[in-house]
């Protein structure tokens, strides 16, 4: 038995840190459903070689969304900050060993990219809603580049989605996120999340139709990679086995991970079963329209992997605080 | 290279350091509109967050303390202060200071405070005073004091016509062990302690648990002799922090100390391990304790301790091996049991014929040099009634029984005792019997409190007096007794904040509306500093500055090799066997008490001090609060487990008289016995003026109803209670 | 350059906090936050049991996953060789207080990211830190470790010495020397 007495704590570091809490939980799950977004809709658009311009972007609305959500998920990290009048200083310099200083810049970076994307995309009734006429004659000059833009960013999106994973694992005083799992499982279901928003948002049956399908394989992948990331850990070094002991105990006080894991493994294939009984509703192939029904439950599958997500999310940001590499 | 403290103080005295004024100001020509810097004054004072009483220099900014260090020339700080130390600015900036005058408007205890000016307030004083003189005598008010303060009060009511004060330092702390070492060396072991505890090779902690109890410059020298190897055997129901440092932790069963006391004596001297020669020179009686330890083997003491045969006699052998540089603590707080002073008088015995006394690594003699005592004034005192401070112990000391004035208020014997001044002491923590001192309160025509915090006891009074703390006063210069003899000052850091005054203000006002005005022929204490400085020959000045003055041709810590030495004992020597204890009625040598053991399913309560508090002084202090804001109840972990009591569970502890404590939280642990409960004194305020200290943890002092009186000090006995614990629902 | 180091004799600290909070006075710490604290260890069954008591602060890393973290350059290696805070510029993202192993740093209420500083303050004068000025035990050695004299070196070089989480490969300032096995019965 060994007593441990402390004199000196501070109450955000003991005994587990309180250090990052829900504003970044949901900056984070904004990023990436952001991320996923991007990268999808960039699928979506560059996904038939020759077409039209007009009638190539397919996915329209998406990248306002992803802009609006990495805009909001970036108030939150804002929000976070202890003093963010000094973000000035975060600017004038570049940390290449920092994720933050990455965040600092990529995410305008993301945002600006974004941007063009949104111009490049709007259709041609539509560009009187952009009002300025700088915008809407920008619009018209990047329509013909959108190929190269949305190309642009899909690479950002991928970016963005590794980058919410690789801030959390870039601390090895905390040895849940510290590992290189971490940042594939977070891109995956970023890409998922993505996918199901997607889902969510698009008009056109085929493009539902399409992420539904795209979904069941980045589910499959982000099931396979938690069970793999919580196999890394429990076959490393002490800290790192006592890590994910939340996730496996109903005893201790933070029995909370374990229901979340649960959540997450329940969520998450059932969202996998309903999305193969669309598909198995459309064996030949997709034509025509959805019924009012198979897009509810188009649209409910990917609420709950938008949950899944954010559960993981969560789950891992709270978590990874418990159990830190040093023994208290 | 490092600046010392010391040259900074230089450079303070340079720049007109000790000087309470406005800071000085640098208007630097590049902050021009820019908010001037200050720069920081160093002034030195004496510490008063425990009674240790360090040197300390104060760092103040802009009127406002900042960082208390402490002095390097000072013998008790050594330039370093303890935690409580460092958070005495916690107490100056403590938000629930007692701010003004208080008059109690409610029943008595009612604590239904309204304020009042200081003229009201003194004139109700005074006006009550001269009503019981009137009816009882002079005599009939007393006064329970502790700390820097006594000296104007005692000097008020001795002046006003009472000989009857008594400080809780005697009866209830350290009065057993003076008593024993004056009447086994003739003087007692001073205070601080005369340990050369930096030279010892064995130290035996009995109970005493430095570093939890952090008496600064004791503390120092007792990592130092860790750090240089000493052998450290504890004697402890609980692993102390000093148990962690030791090579023997002796778990003894508690109330069975001297058992192991006696058994050591008798190994000692069995196998010739004593030092006859000094026992020779120096010691008379040695025969007798021979004679008289002979039953005291330590198989026989096995079976009082708990502590296996072997152990003692190898402990024995390392005492005896390593004499005279050893050293048996003789400890501070000694009021356990109803033998107190014949227990310290085993740890005296022990001390002299291992030669330690006056010894390097033993205790060491007191430094050679005195100043005639200057009075705070000459006028003599009136005659009186006999004082009733001492009851009848026939060794009670000079500082008085606490118990023998609660004794006398409840029964009116030999005379009434009608009115109390309570200064500078929690009567509440610190006297066993709450139920005894809250009757006698209930007696009482006047009851005035003069603190600094709205104690428990502060909150009985009919007036509360404000003091101001000792960061903005001018106090009696302290004569320092360390290895070498010196003077310390007290003097204001920062003018008192709101209506506060300095005890001697308040002593001195009061006296004027008694018509006592000639017994304080001064204006400003500092004026009679200056007077009393003049008269001892040292630079007041100089003092001001330094913050001590050391006259370090006094030290002499040593015998010489076969120096000659007379004791003030009545032999001229050593008195291992005390014929003074023997014509008053009691063993000349110390002989085994067995005390009461707790019945099935009871546990003894012990008590004792964390380093981050003073008594209950200290527990409403932010700076130290943070650090520590309850106590917990000890229990051995393998009674936690048949209990089903989990770590930081609460609990209530119910004494054998049925009074049950505050909720504490349970501390399961290793580190204790499983017949004790092991609580840190101070806790589980009562009131609710302390808002961070009202009721957080429990009170020690509340479980203690019932003590023994060691019949030769008066001293009391405080660790004979039993409680058992409940669960908290 | 100089390369101030902290040596921790664990043997002769007793635990008196007197170290806490001088550090938290002469820093003007805010209330419930700590530069240094006091950890006590105890291991073993009743009677037979053994003691370690140790004060921890930063380790001033000369691999410090703190410096990596800081986006802003707030926190980084001054001059002297010690991390230190830049509090202007830092932004509160707290990414150094996640990222450092020993849990040295708080997000003070004003605002940024806050930590042992070593005293620089005092350093600069010539003085030791407040921890080292006040600590009872002196179990608490400061000094340059690039001086050979120096009392720091001495006591490296005549004792084995161990920094705290040694596999992080922060490489620490702030060594721990054990003489002997403290111990009870």
């Amino acid at each position: 038995m060994t007593e441990i007495t402390i004199t000196g704590l501070n109450a955000i570091t003991h005994p587990y840190l309180e250090v990052w809490d829900w504003r970044i939980v949901i900056y984070l799950f904004l990023g990436g459903l952001s991320a996923g977004m991007l990268v999808m809709c960039s699928i979506a658009n560059l996904r038939i070689p020759k077409q039209p311009v007009d009638e190539l972007a397919q996915c329209v609305r998406a990248p306002i969304i992803a802009f609006i959500t990495l805009a909001i998920g970036a108030q939150f990290i804002i929000l976070d900050l202890g003093k963010p009048q000094s973000l000035i200083w975060g600017y004038l310099t570049f940390q290449p060993l920092s994720l933050m200083s990455w965040g600092t810049w990529g995410v305008p970076a993301v945002l600006f990219a974004n941007a063009l994307y949104i111009l490049a995309v709007i259709p041609k009734d539509q560009r009187y809603r952009l009002k300025v006429p700088f915008l809407v004659n920008l619009s018209e000059k990047l329509s013909s580049k959108m190929r190269p833009i949305a190309k642009l960013n899909f690479a950002l999106g991928i970016f963005l989605g590794i980058y919410t994973g690789v801030l959390l694992s870039s601390f090895s005083s905390i040895p849940l996120w510290n590992n290189a799992t971490l940042p594939i499982l977070f891109l995956v279901s970023a890409l998922s999340s993505g996918a199901a928003m997607i889902v969510i948002i698009a008009k056109k049956a085929e493009i539902k139709f399409l992420f539904t399908k795209i979904d069941i394989w980045l589910i499959v992948a982000e099931l396979l990679i938690i069970a793999l990331f919580f196999y890394g850990l429990y076959t490393s070094t002490a800290p790192y086995k006592k890590a994910i002991e939340p996730f496996f105990s109903f005893t201790n006080e933070q029995f909370i991970f374990a229901v979340a894991l649960i959540a997450i493994f329940l969520l998450l294939p059932l969202a996998m079963r309903l999305k193969l009984g669309e598909l198995k509703e459309f064996k030949g192939g997709f034509h025509g329209e959805f019924t009012k029904s198979q897009i509810f439950r188009m649209n409910f599958a990917a609420l709950l992997v938008l949950a899944g997500t954010f559960i993981l999310r969560a789950a891992i940001v709270y978590a990874g605080q418990l159990t830190k590499l040093s023994p208290y | 290279m490092y600046l010392t403290r010391r040259d900074f103080i230089k450079i303070a005295a340079v720049t007109g350091g000790a000087v309470v004024a406005g800071s000085p100001v640098v208007n630097s020509v590049l902050a021009l509109g820019k908010k001037p810097i200050s720069l920081p004054q160093y002034v030195p004072t004496t510490c008063e967050m425990c009674f240790w009483r360090c040197g300390l220099i104060a760092k103040v900014v802009d009127g406002k303390v900042v960082k208390l260090n402490g002095n390097p020339i000072h013998p008790n700080s050594r330039g370093k202060l303890c935690a409580r130390g460092h958070g005495g600015i916690g107490l100056l900036y403590d938000p629930d200071r007692l701010k003004n005058p208080l008059i109690n408007t409610g029943a008595r205890g009612e604590a239904n405070f309204k304020k009042a000016s200081w003229d009201e307030a003194l004139g109700f004083v005074a006006e009550k005073m001269q009503k019981i003189k009137e009816k009882y005598g002079a005599e009939s008010i007393a006064l329970l004091t502790h700390g820097t303060i006594s000296t104007y009060f005692m000097h008020l009511l001795h002046a006003f016509g009472s000989p009857n004060f008594a400080m809780p330092s005697f009866a209830l702390c350290r009065g057993a062990r003076g008593v024993a070492f004056e009447v086994t060396f003739g003087e007692d072991v001073g205070n601080p302690e005369r340990l050369d505890l930096q030279n010892s090779k064995v130290i035996v902690l009995i109970g005493t648990h430095l570093g939890e109890n952090a008496h600064n410059s004791q503390c120092q020298e007792f990592a130092e002799a860790v750090g240089k190897g000493a052998t450290v055997i504890v004697l402890d129901p609980r692993f102390s922090t000093a148990a962690g440092k030791a090579k023997y932790w002796l778990p003894i069963k508690p109330a069975t100390d001297l058992a192991i006391l006696l058994a050591w004596i008798n190994v000692i001297i069995n196998e010739g391990l004593y030092d006859k020669e000094y026992v020779t020179k120096y010691t008379t009686g040695f025969n007798e304790v021979a004679q008289a330890v002979k039953e005291y083997t330590p198989e026989w003491a096995e079976k009082e301790t708990d502590i296996p045969a072997n152990l003692i006699l190898e402990t024995a052998r390392i005492l005896g091996k390593n004499k005279p540089h050893v050293l048996i603590h003789p400890g501070r707080h000694t009021s356990w049991y109803s033998d107190n002073v014949q227990r310290q008088r085993a740890v005296a015995i022990l001390t002299a014929i291992l030669g330690a006394y006056g010894r390097p690594g033993g205790i060491y003699l007191s430094p050679k040099k005195k100043f005639e005592p200057v009075f705070l004034s000459e006028k003599d005192y009136p005659d009186t009634k006999p004082e009733l401070n001492k009851g009848k112990y026939p060794f009670a000391g000079e500082e008085g029984v606490t118990h023998a004035i609660v004794r006398a208020t409840l029964t009116d014997e030999p005379y009434p005792i009608k009115g109390w001044f309570v200064t500078g002491t929690n009567i509440l923590k610190a006297m066993p019997n709450q139920r005894d001192t809250l009757n006698a309160v209930k007696k009482l025509d006047l009851l005035v409190a003069v603190d600094m915090m709205p104690y428990d006891g502060v909150m009985l009074a009919d007036v509360v007096l404000p003091e101001c703390t000792y960061l903005e006063r001018h106090d009696d210069f302290f004569t320092v007794k360390e290895r070498s003899f010196g003077i310390s000052i007290r003097q204001p850091v920062i003018q008192p904040m709101y209506d506060t005054k300095p005890g001697w203000w308040i002593a001195k006002e009061l006296g004027k509306r008694l018509g006592l005005e000639e017994h304080f022929p001064w204006d400003t204490f500092e004026e009679f500093l200056k007077n009393k400085a003049e008269a001892w020959g040292i630079d007041y000045g100089e003092l001001t500055k330094k913050g001590y003055i050391d006259f370090p041709e006094s030290a002499k810590p040593y015998f010489a090799e076969g120096e000659d030495y007379k004791f003030k004992t009545p032999s001229g020597k050593i008195e291992l066997y005390s014929k003074e204890l023997k014509e008053k009625g009691f063993d000349p040598v110390p002989k085994y008490t067995k005390h009461a053991q707790p019945p099935e399913g009871w546990f003894r309560l012990i008590y004792g001090r964390a380093p981050v508090h003073t008594f209950s002084r200290t527990t409403n202090n932010p700076s130290l609060w943070e650090l520590m804001e309850e106590n917990v109840a000890w229990i051995n972990a393998k009674e936690a487990k048949r209990m089903g009591l989990k770590n930081g569970d609460y609990i209530v502890l119910v004494n054998q008289d049925g009074v049950r404590s505050n909720k504490i939280r349970a501390k399961v642990t290793e580190r204790i016995r499983p017949d004790c409960i092991y609580l840190v004194h101070g806790f589980g305020s009562t009131s609710k003026l302390l808002r961070r200290a009202y009721l957080r943890g429990a009170d020690d002092q509340q479980l203690i109803t019932k003590y023994d009186i060691d019949p030769i000090s008066g001293t009391v006995g405080m660790r004979v209670n039993f409680v058992k614990i409940t669960k908290e629902v | 350059m100089p390369k101030y180091v902290m040596v921790i004799d664990v043997e002769k600290c007793i635990g008196c906090m007197a170290c806490v909070i001088a550090c938290k006075k002469e820093n003007n710490v805010p209330d419930q936050h700590y530069r240094t604290r006091v950890v006590e260890e105890v291991r073993g069954q009743f009677p037979h049991l053994r003691m370690e008591l140790r004060s921890e602060l930063c380790n001033h890393c000369e691999n410090a996953p703190c410096i990596d973290a800081c986006p802003t350059r707030a926190s980084h290696r001054a001059k002297d060789g010690t991390v230190q805070i830049d509090r202007k510029k830092c932004i509160g993202c707290k990414a150094c207080i996640l990222a450092c192993p020993y849990d040295a740093r708080y997000s003070h209420p004003k605002g940024f990211a806050d930590k042992c500083t070593f005293c620089d303050h005092r350093i600069k004068e010539g003085i030791k830190p407040a921890c080292v000025e006040t600590c009872l035990g002196k179990s608490r050695i400061f000094g340059d470790l690039e001086d050979p004299k120096s009392e720091v070196s001495e006591l490296l070089r005549k004792y084995d010495a161990s920094v705290r989480l040694e596999f992080a490969g922060t490489r620490p300032r702030v060594f721990y020397i054990k003489k002997k096995f403290a111990g009870g019965l």
